[in-house]
């Protein structure tokens, strides 16, 4: 009974369809199925980045006294940034923290690659360790930084003080607290951007490097004529995303928070730390959104610039 | 197997499908299995958000915790339930301010004095005043309670009051060659103590240096000690003074010296175990909380305690910290919230009193908030080191002041730029008082004591 029913139903679809000239061609279904395979993860991005983008966005209008009383302000958040002495302390932090760290990163990424690029047992095992700081939970991370960092008798101050160079307290110092906390970051990230480059490097064909060697082009020549040119579209997703990253990873927070809570005297208050202080700490949910939406702005024109000068990673390479 | 078979087709006539059947099974399942899960839906319990675990650094506390909420539930139809947040996502945490900015505050938490103003001026504090009879009202000390009132409403009943001291290690003194004698009575004093109990492993006096409420609540008493304040009685910025250069000189010259560290161990500068204990300094400026973590964390560890060294021409002040408990205004059921506030540690009960009692002499090392506990636990007071807090340490502490984010921010920088950055401390005190006022100009909150 039930299957008669599907089948009548089965057969109506069709037949509803050439009666209403409702034919779909193959382009179409296509282009459809695509949009339905993309639906779930666009609508978890619409919901769950997008809204929360747009809502933050209009809070940077509002100030907010207390816990949840809104009353619109205009560009007055804004103006207050302008005047506002730690904010453009924070963003000097920030700008140092990058150009510190995406270079770092770059070069370390990219050296780890070409170290391990041979695919051997032992290459696979070094690989596995210099991924593993990300399997790691950064207050663990940041903990045992803490530990290792300490003055006096943390490991690295026992090493200096046993070489002559006497202690230093990398956290505690502004002339080294933010350079530890990128050191750190180094340290956590490399695994990552290594891969990246694992990846890119596997991706060059290796008569290339056979054609250069029976020109007789040394490993110096092949790696500026053959690798980096061919690793642009690879060197460009690890600027980008590391200069992302540099801005508002999860590391400039969490390492912050644990290792000098944005001190000594401000010196580690990433522009992130900063809007977190400032929401959490002092209630000032519409200030801290104004600046987020700044953050923002700034990421996207970093991001269009970069997308400008390597005409979207392709370089002048074709 | 034929009776299963008859029951299995019964069931697919007359019962349920069986897709309902594996649904009202997981429903089961999670409701029975997971107590955690039904617990969260038990909508009717009040939640009450502290940072005292189980398992957590002192089993005393949480003990004493879980007693008083069974004692409650044990008597009332309103049950309340424990919800432990991590200590460092509560103190500076988002966990609390998220939690009410989204309306969906605790019903009870803990604050401390620090954060008072942020939660009254946001209006989420409830007034517990019409739940405690007068008596009890009076039984509080007056400095003690004045902090968590506004207009003679009380907002919060303080469990304790921790008031900070200094604290040294024998053997380090031993080691150096020092005797009691040589405990420094002032400011001069500590930091030549402090040179001598310094060597290339140990520093000889630790204060705090992180950045944040608990930073400046530990360097108040060495601005009192000189004659400062924040803030003047006419409401102005009082911090642009001799007596908050002084102080902020004095932090700078200890690390300057090499006498101080840059850096604490463990949790910071409140964390006895870790510094003192352990042997990475000498002396450490840490509350009274200290002998109850070194009796638990430490027991062998031999060390003394002694009050805070003062300023040429100062006099002795300390600071009397504590964290009080604390109903939502806007919570599902306040008057229970407040009832239960009151119940718990501001009634005239004898339960009530002792609680106060068992908190500071037995599940921590507190001075007691109230005027009857004192004199229910005076035998606790006689003896050890709470005698040398009750007699000596106790007597010259001033509540710790409230004071909004801003100026709370501007005090801070002015620490850090002096104790970690050499900025001078006439500059850092002259910015941060500019800061002060430029605020106090448009602030309408309550009053800032």
């Amino acid at each position: 009974m039930v299957n008669d029913a599907l089948r009548s139903d089965a057969s109506a679809i069709p037949a509803a369809r050439k009666a209403a000239g409702f034919r779909l061609s193959n382009r179409q279904r296509e282009w459809i199925a695509g949009y339905l395979f993309v639906a779930p993860d666009a609508l978890g991005l619409l919901i769950f980045v997008g809204a929360p983008m747009l809502l933050s966005l209009s809070l940077g209008f509002f100030s907010v006294s207390g816990f949840g009383a809104y009353s619109f302000v205009g560009l007055a958040n804004y103006r207050r940034m302008l005047a506002d002495p730690l904010f453009w302390q924070s963003l000097r932090v920030t700008v140092l923290y990058i150009v510190m760290l995406v270079p770092a990163l770059y070069a370390s990424g990219l050296g780890l690659a070409l170290l391990i690029q041979a695919d051997t047992r032992f290459n696979g095992f070094v690989r596995t360790l210099l991924f593993m700081p990300q399997t790691v939970s950064l207050v663990v991370v940041a903990l045992v930084w803490q530990v290792l960092l300490i003055d006096k008798i943390g490991v690295l101050n026992r090493f200096t003080s046993a070489v002559g160079l006497g202690s230093v307290s990398w956290l505690g110092d502004p002339h080294f607290a933010l350079i530890a906390v990128v050191v750190v970051s180094i340290w956590f990230l490399m695994g990552f951007y290594m891969l990246i480059f694992l990846g890119g490097l596997q991706d060059i064909p290796k008569e290339y490097y056979e054609a250069a060697k029976i020109d007789g082009a040394g490993p110096v020549a092949s790696f500026y004529l053959i690798t980096l040119p061919l690793l642009r579209p690879t060197s460009f997703f690890v600027l980008l995303v590391s200069t992302v990253t540099a801005v508002c990873g999860s590391q400039t927070f969490d390492l912050v928070y644990v290792m000098t809570r944005g001190g000594p005297a401000n010196t580690t208050s990433l522009a992130i730390f900063y809007v977190y202080q400032q929401a959490f700490l002092f209630n000032e949910y519409g200030y801290a959104a104004a600046m987020a939406s700044v953050l923002v702005v700034v990421l996207m024109l970093i991001t269009v610039l970069l997308f400008m000068l390597t005409r979207g990673g392709r370089f002048t390479y074709e | 197997m034929t009776n299963q078979t008859k029951a299995g087709a019964s069931i697919h006539r007359l019962g349920p499908s069986r897709r309902t059947v594996l649904v009202g099974a997981a429903a089961g399942a999670t409701t029975l299995g997971f107590p955690y899960i039904s617990r969260s839906y038990a909508a009717e319990s009040l939640k009450f958000w502290q940072f005292y675990a189980p398992g957590g650094g002192v089993a005393t506390q949480s003990k004493w915790f879980e007693d008083m909420v069974k004692s409650w539930n044990d008597s009332h139809d309103v049950k309340v339930e424990l919800v432990y947040v991590p200590n460092n996502a509560y103190m500076d945490g988002t966990k609390l301010p998220t939690a009410f900015a989204s309306g969906a505050g605790p019903d009870l938490f803990i604050i401390s004095p620090g954060d008072f103003l942020r939660y009254y001026n946001g209006g989420v504090l409830l007034d517990l005043t019409p739940f405690m009879e007068e008596k009890a009202r009076e039984d509080f000390f007056p400095g003690v309670i004045a902090n968590r009132m506004v207009d003679n409403k009380i907002y919060g009943l303080p469990m304790e009051v921790e008031p900070m001291a200094m604290y040294y290690s024998v053997d380090a003194f031993n080691e150096a060659g020092l005797t009691e004698k040589d405990i420094p009575k002032t400011w001069e004093e500590l930091l030549t103590v402090g040179k001598k109990l310094t060597n290339d492993k140990r520093f000889g006096v630790l204060f705090e240096t992180a950045p944040g409420y608990y930073q400046n609540f530990t360097w108040y008493p060495f601005l009192w000690e000189g004659g400062g304040d924040i803030q003047t009685k006419e409401g102005k910025s009082a911090f642009n003074s001799p007596a908050a250069v002084q102080a902020l000189k004095f932090w700078q010259d200890a690390v300057n010296m090499g006498v101080s560290p840059r850096k604490p161990l463990g949790g910071g500068g409140w964390d006895v175990v870790p510094n003192l204990a352990s042997g990475y300094c000498a002396m450490q400026n840490v509350g009274i909380w200290a002998i109850s973590q070194l009796r638990e964390g430490a027991p062998n560890f031999k060390y003394g305690v002694f009050k805070l060294p003062t300023p040429p021409g100062g006099k002795y002040a300390t600071v009397g910290g504590g964290w009080a408990f604390v109903a939502n205004a806007k919570g599902k059921n306040p008057k229970a919230a407040g009832e239960f506030c009151a119940w718990a540690l501001g009634s005239m009960s004898p339960d009530s009193i002792e609680r106060v009692v068992d908190w500071c002499t037995k599940a921590k090392s507190d001075m007691p908030p109230r005027k009857s506990a004192l004199e229910q636990g005076k035998d606790a007071y006689n003896k050890g080191f709470l005698k040398v807090f009750a007699d000596d340490i106790y007597p010259g502490a001033r509540a710790e002041p409230r004071v909004p984010p801003p100026v709370y921010k501007a005090i801070s920088d002015a620490i850090q730029a002096c104790q970690l950055n050499g900025q001078k401390p006439e500059e850092a005190a002259a910015a941060a008082s500019q800061q002060i006022d430029a605020f106090l100009a448009g602030y309408k909150g309550a009053p800032i004591l």
